[in-house]
């Protein structure tokens, strides 16, 4: 650990304001940042996280409010001390002259050498690990103006890590890096932060990789903190809906056991189409569906679906009504009932590759009932019944009385809402003269 | 293996940039040596050693008198010794001053006069001419002209710098432009005085044009000084170069107070290069190819370019003195004139090279 005294090193921001002419970039930023901490700022484009870093680097000397590093103002210091406890990653790197890249690495050195002297070889071997560590060492030799971008990144964190500081700021750090260089980078980041105690922040972009390897954040809007602290508690879905504009679904990844956010093309207002279509499906093969009819406009219903199924997942997320089975359990008569009401209240039915089994049997008996009182009932016939039928042929034979009836079978899921939407126009046509649109129901608000 | 190799070389640098100046001093005082031999009056090098050595405290008792001939001492110690001398301390100085600016200003086609002191020089000197009659006051072991044109120099460069300061900041882009404009407003006065200044034209033109023709001891004892504590002064902030061209945000980031250490390289270079114009005149090129040759064959690296540039630029210039004395007879050219006929094909290839491997 460092911090020679025992004592622990924190980086205090206190009420910072930083104004660009009249307009104000940050305002009433404070935070505290202890020995191994990771805190990731994070926030859209033009929230003030780059200004921030920059306010806290002794860049951007703030309005208001201060810096204290281990209780000392960083602007009441020499940069040459401030340069012994604190590296900076910048976003941009301008590498003049064709210095090698253990000359860059060298560079980092130079806070703690004196004016009169050369690099001893205690620097040389602090250089080495440091090279070592980012995986750099291999092309020390070479000018690091013909290096890829990410060698280039590398090189300059590595430069950061030869002045041993014990705050390190990185500036969108991963933007040169590929997917092996970004974890490996982040990586070692942590690894840092929670053995030798470094105090990191970096301005991330990718609310994953921050979620996966930052121990808290804070979340700017507006050069606010919007929120701050764990990671539960800044990325949720209502924070990101609030900060960023975007629909996001946020789960645990059982394999990082971090949260990962995938976010959701924001949703275009599409057109009502004012048709009500219901969707029979389960085990995850009715989430495209679903979607892709709910962007198109159509008030979408699902069922019988069984708790905690993706589909069921995917009726929660976009709110549409669904008919619900408990997990695991077969469908009974009163679900069914309740199926067959939505599915009367439909203008038309859409099965999908769905794999039978005695437990859901009742949903294609569902689909023949449509069918036959004249519902415009599609079936998705991805996957071969054979391989999906695990009911000892029932089901095989039901789908055949399921075409009997009438029932188009379409071959991808891709073109149904082609041949839903001129379905829908024919009944729009058909029912011009009576003055009640069939099967609309109203969409919860 | 091949990074070993690397790290081994950088381990031995300090001793490899030690032997590199040191066989650049040899060659310097080989080239001094040379170059005294050349001219009219047939000196041969036993001669021009002997007289050397004679100078020399602890050599002189081992030469004996005899050998040499007065005139020739005479010709060796008071005409070309000087000369000779002051070619290698303005090619050093200018050459310094250049690399100065190419770090300070992150701009491989900064050279010494870009903040406008050669042409404060020049409009000095032409004014002095144009406007007081004598000549034969000396300011600190200067001319009178020369003195004027340092002055003129220095103000001209001032005045550049404090009409690029925002707050209390001079950004380098705002410097390097404003630096073009004013060299170019100058030239204008500097014509209009020309234009008017009848049968000293010529005299002022061929002072602009550079040269060392009347050298005499008092120019060096005022110029060396300038040129030795400028150089040495700003191998002091040689690091501070290397990190300067990481753009200033990086360099304050690994310690190092970019405003002072830009100013503090901008009034040495700019002293350095006042020194020298007032004494020579303007000389070109060499402030920009020198630290150009210098860099792709040495390295980036400041701490070695700023020496080994300065020793370089002193051996291009003598050498360039020396054609320009015999070139063409009678009426010696310019030495300006030779430097930008040898420079120019140099910077050519540099500058047709750079894509591989230059890149700013």
């Amino acid at each position: 650990m460092r911090g020679a005294d025992g004592n622990m090193v924190t980086l205090a921001v206190d009420g910072v304001e930083c104004r660009y002419g009249s307009v104000k970039i940050l305002e009433g930023i404070s935070l505290t940042v202890k020995q191994g901490d990771f805190v990731g700022i994070l926030g859209p484009n033009g929230s003030g996280k780059t200004t921030l870093l920059k306010s806290i680097s002794r860049t951007l000397k703030p309005h208001k409010g201060t810096v204290l590093l281990d209780k000392t103002d960083i602007y009441s210091i020499k940069s040459v001390e401030l340069a012994k406890h604190m590296a900076v990653v910048p976003q941009e790197n301008v590498i003049g002259f064709s210095f090698t890249a253990m000359d860059i690495v060298l560079m980092g050195r130079n806070p703690h050498m004196t004016r009169f002297q050369m690099e001893t070889d205690k620097d040389m071997a602090i250089v080495r690990k440091a090279m070592e560590r980012t995986n750099t060492w291999q092309f020390a030799g070479r000018p690091v103006n013909e290096l890829s971008g990410g060698e280039k990144q590398r090189v300059v964190i590595a430069r950061a890590l030869a002045q041993e500081p014990e705050v390190l700021l990185l500036d969108e750090p991963l933007t040169h890096l590929d997917m092996i260089n970004q974890l490996e980078v982040m990586d070692l980041v942590k690894e840092l932060c929670a053995k030798e105690g470094l105090i990191v922040l970096a301005v991330i972009h990718d609310l994953n990789l921050a979620a996966r390897y930052c121990n808290s954040a804070i979340l700017l809007k507006s050069g606010r903190v919007w929120s701050a602290g764990s990671l539960d508690e800044v990325l949720t879905s209502a924070n990101i809906k609030s900060v960023f504009n975007v629909d996001a679904i946020v789960r645990k990844s059982l394999v990082t056991n971090s949260l990962y956010v995938i976010p959701l093309s924001p949703q275009k207002p599409a057109l009502s189409k004012k048709c009500a279509i219901h969707v029979i499906c389960g085990a995850g093969t009715g989430t495209v569906i679903i979607k892709a009819l709910v962007d198109e406009g159509y008030t979408v219903t699902a069922g019988v679906l069984n708790m905690l199924d993706t589909d069921y997942e995917t009726a929660e997320l976009l709110k549409i009504p669904s008919v619900t089975e408990a997990p695991f359990s077969p469908i009974t008569q009163q679900t069914q009932e309740a199926n067959m009401e939505l599915i009367n209240k439909a203008a038309i039915v859409v099965m999908t590759s769905v794999p039978f089994g005695y437990g859901n049997l009742a949903n294609l008996e569902a689909a023949i009932e449509a069918a036959k009182s004249g519902i415009k009932t599609y079936v998705i016939d991805e996957v071969p019944i054979e391989s999906r039928d695990f009911t000892a042929g029932k089901a095989t034979l039901m789908l055949k009385e399921l075409k009997n009836c009438g029932a188009v079978f379409v071959k991808h899921p891709s073109e149904l809402p082609t041949l839903v939407n001129a379905t829908r126009d024919k009944l729009e046509l058909a029912k011009q003269s009576p003055t009640e649109i069939p099967g609309h129901i109203k969409k919860p608000s | 293996m091949a990074t070993e190799e690397v790290e081994y070389k950088f381990s031995k640098r300090s001793s490899r940039w030690k032997l590199i100046l040191l066989l650049l001093v040899v060659a310097l005082i080989g080239a001094v040596i040379i170059c005294l031999n050349v001219g009219y009056a047939p000196i041969d090098f036993s001669q021009i050693l002997a007289i050397l050595g004679k100078q020399i405290p602890f050599l002189n008792g081992t030469i004996s008198s005899s050998s040499i001939s007065t005139v020739n001492a005479a010709i060796i110690l008071q005409i070309r010794l000087p000369r000779v001398l002051a070619g290698a301390i303005v090619g050093a100085g200018l050459a310094a001053a250049g690399v100065m600016y190419q770090g300070v200003f992150r701009n491989p086609m900064a050279d010494s006069y870009l903040l406008g002191a050669s042409a404060g020089a020049s409009l000095g000197y032409t004014l002095a001419v144009l406007f007081t009659g004598s000549s034969l006051l000396t300011v600190f072991g200067l001319g009178f002209y020369q003195a004027v044109a340092f002055v003129g120099a220095i103000i001209t460069v001032f005045v550049v710098y404090f009409m690029s300061r925002v707050g209390n900041k001079v950004p380098i882009t705002t410097l390097l432009l404003s630096g073009v404009v004013v060299n170019v407003f100058i030239l204008a006065v500097q014509t209009v005085f020309e234009l008017r200044s009848g049968k000293a034209l010529v005299g002022i033109v061929a002072w602009i044009a550079g040269g060392f023709t009347n050298i005499t001891w008092t120019h060096i004892y005022a110029v060396f000084p300038f040129v030795l504590a400028g150089t040495i002064v700003a191998y002091f902030f040689t690091r501070d170069l290397n990190m300067l061209a990481m753009g200033d945000d990086t360099a304050q980031h690994l310690g190092v107070n970019t405003e002072r250490v830009r100013q503090i390289l901008l009034v040495i270079s700019s002293l350095i290069t006042a020194a020298c114009v007032s004494i020579s005149g303007v000389i070109g090129f060499v402030g920009l190819i020198i630290p150009h040759m210098t860099r792709l064959i040495i390295g980036p690296d400041h701490r070695i370019l700023l020496p080994t540039s300065a020793i370089v630029g002193a051996i291009f210039l003598i050498a360039c003195d020396s054609v320009a004395r015999v070139a063409t007879g009678a009426n010696e050219l310019p030495v300006g004139v030779i430097t930008a006929l040898a420079g120019t094909p140099v910077f050519i290839y540099l500058l047709r090279k750079r894509k591989t491997s230059y890149s700013l």
